[in-house]
């Protein structure tokens, strides 16, 4: 049986997510998917789902949703906290709601995205092998749209043994959540406005003081900044090569140094080419974090190798498969 | 980086590097030559053909073939060297120094029919005053040539086309029009191309297509693919008219 929420109020922006499509970036599609990738996979490991499944991505806070009928879910980010009867859910849990509840997301000012799984994920047609919404081209997600006000959302009614384990014992003790917990904390980097990079092909186009002044000063995240990419504002950077760069592929992280020495970061909607010389790029393991970040925030630089940066994301990788296997030890058949 | 001379025997060097922790591109020049579109789409057919484990997906470009792929999946190959980087590299650098498939009449034909001038194509009347022809010559001129897609970019199934006839070469305006309607035609520069959807856009527009450059319920969405040949064909209203209702 189905699962299911309406939609009281949106919020800011709400779509439907997963983790992106990546075959079709010769046809110039972008990858899309969950701007912060560790919270989305993390929303669905604590219901047992897969890291694909697709969860629904929250701008801010100032949304609220309805349980139609018994809901399983879980929620993690740094946008919001979720609110039942004026008390914070706790994130990276599974949450047990029967039907009429109604859940707020109540503002968290640390950053601006959560990701919210159900047991099963949420069921909207794949496009492109992908659930995700892509609201240039009007595709995937929940028709092509962010979410409104009255949408009504289903889960897929397809759960693994886990996710059906987690929601017996919860429904056999009547509680809300178990007390474990998926410890994000000990995933994110110690400094959030820091991120790590790798300098990119066209680091030489690019004068010493300017690469200094790069890696030390300290940029803000401009109002500009969507899901496509980042503005900053600081310190202009001044190249020393003036050649023109022909379109090639980019990818989200990457970081553009504009016409007038401006930086942008590019993330999940990004353009699959570029013409803009390359400064560098943000490390995958601290991606996720870079997608919290709000319009004036500021962040620095820090540069690491190219080798380090495969290492930080090959340890990311195990951790994050430890955590799957230490949930489903905790859910085999007993 | 890794520098080496000569995919598949010629002597147009390649370099890689690494565009992120799941990518790497490979730089075969650094301008605009069919020769070296022909190289890279000879290379990408033959790398797609003999893919390594983990590869997602290529992108090719200009100058550059950018290789997708899975950190995790690449590690557990048994591709020489110590990280993903080297590895990719390895198993590019052997496709490099294979024979070239002699295959280049597999490049797909296409023949697009557009609608040129009047409310489908406002710049028709500057790129022929730039170019100090009348609207009819500029027609006779667009559509007398093939073009070679060169690639995919900008928005999903955008195909930039080049081997305009340089007498049509006409500069991007200066202010981009907010909304620019799908399948509308345009030129910028030396190159030609259509807006597969509504976007803003400088390109000066001469005409519309019928035909949809992009359809999510397509097994190949994107109507081109980089590497194909390009004809444009004149219609009129009613042939336009026509194509919208099948």
């Amino acid at each position: 049986m189905s699962m299911k929420i309406s939609i009281i109020k949106p919020g800011l922006l709400s779509t439907i997510q997963d983790r992106g499509r990546y075959r079709y970036l010769a046809q110039a599609v972008p990858v899309s998917g969950a701007m912060d990738e560790l919270a989305h996979r993390l929303a669905n490991k604590a219901v047992g789902n897969d890291d694909h499944y697709a969860t629904i991505e929250f701008t801010y806070a100032d949304a609220s949703f309805k349980a139609e009928t018994t809901i399983l879910i879980s929620y993690s980010g740094d946008g919001a906290f979720l609110l039942y009867n004026s008390e914070v859910m706790p994130a990276e849990k599974p949450l047990l709601f029967l039907a009429g509840s109604v859940i707020t997301l109540i503002n968290n000012p640390l950053g601006m995205r959560t990701y919210l799984a159900i047991a099963g994920g949420w069921d909207v047609p794949d496009v492109m092998e992908s659930k995700s919404t892509y609201l240039t081209a009007a595709f995937g997600g929940f028709k092509g749209r962010a979410l409104q006000k009255g949408d009504v959302l289903h889960s897929s009614t397809l759960l693994s043994e886990i996710s059906s384990e987690i929601l017996n014992r919860l429904t056999e003790r009547s509680l809300t959540y178990p007390n474990w917990r998926i410890s994000r904390e000990s995933l994110l980097p110690v400094k959030r406005e820091e991120l790590r990079v790798v300098l990119a092909n066209e680091i030489s186009w690019f004068d010493a003081p300017s690469i200094i002044s790069f890696l030390t000063n300290t940029y803000t995240i401009d109002l500009k900044s969507n899901r496509m990419g980042y503005h900053l504002s600081g310190k202009p950077l001044v190249r020393k090569v003036k050649k023109e760069l022909l379109s090639t592929a980019v990818t989200p992280g990457v970081i553009q140094v504009t016409g007038s020495g401006d930086l942008v970061i590019l993330l999940a909607d990004c353009q699959t080419t570029g013409g803009y010389p390359r400064i560098a790029h943000v490390a995958a393991v601290d991606l996720p974090l870079c997608a919290q970040l709000k319009p004036g925030d500021e962040v620095r630089f820090s540069e690491i190798s190219r080798d380090e940066a495969e290492e930080l994301y090959l340890e990311r990788e195990h951790d994050l498969s430890l955590i799957t296997t230490a949930i489903s030890l905790k859910y085999n058949k007993t | 980086m890794n520098e080496r001379v000569g995919p598949f025997g010629t002597n147009i060097p390649i370099k890689i590097y690494g565009l992120s922790e799941k990518s790497v591109t490979i730089i075969f020049g650094t301008t605009i030559e069919n020769d070296l579109l022909d190289l890279i789409t000879d290379f990408n057919r033959v790398l797609l053909r003999n893919p390594f484990s983990g590869l997602i997906t290529t992108v090719p470009a200009y100058t550059t073939l950018t290789v997708f792929f899975d950190p995790l999946t690449v590690m557990l190959s048994d591709l020489p060297g110590v990280s993903g980087f080297e590895k990719v590299s390895a198993h590019l650098n052997r496709i490099a120094q294979t024979e070239r498939e002699k295959s280049k009449t597999t490049a797909n034909e296409v023949l697009i029919p557009v609608y040129y001038g009047g409310d489908f194509g406002r710049d028709l009347l500057t790129v022929a005053r730039t170019n100090n022809l009348s609207e009819a010559e500029v027609i006779d001129i667009h559509t007398a040539g093939q073009y070679t897609v060169f690639m995919i970019g900008f928005v999903p199934g955008f195909a930039y086309m080049g081997g305009m006839d340089t007498r049509l070469s006409t500069p991007r305006k200066a202010v981009p029009n907010a909304k620019i309607p799908a399948g509308s035609v345009g030129i910028a520069g030396n190159q030609t191309g259509i807006y597969p959807m509504e976007t803003p856009g400088g390109w000066q527009i001469i005409g519309k297509t019928p035909l949809k450059m992009f359809d999510v319920n397509r097994s190949q969405p994107s109507l081109l693919q980089g590497g194909d040949k390009v004809t444009f064909k004149a219609i009129d209203l009613n042939e336009f008219n026509a194509y919208v209702e099948i």
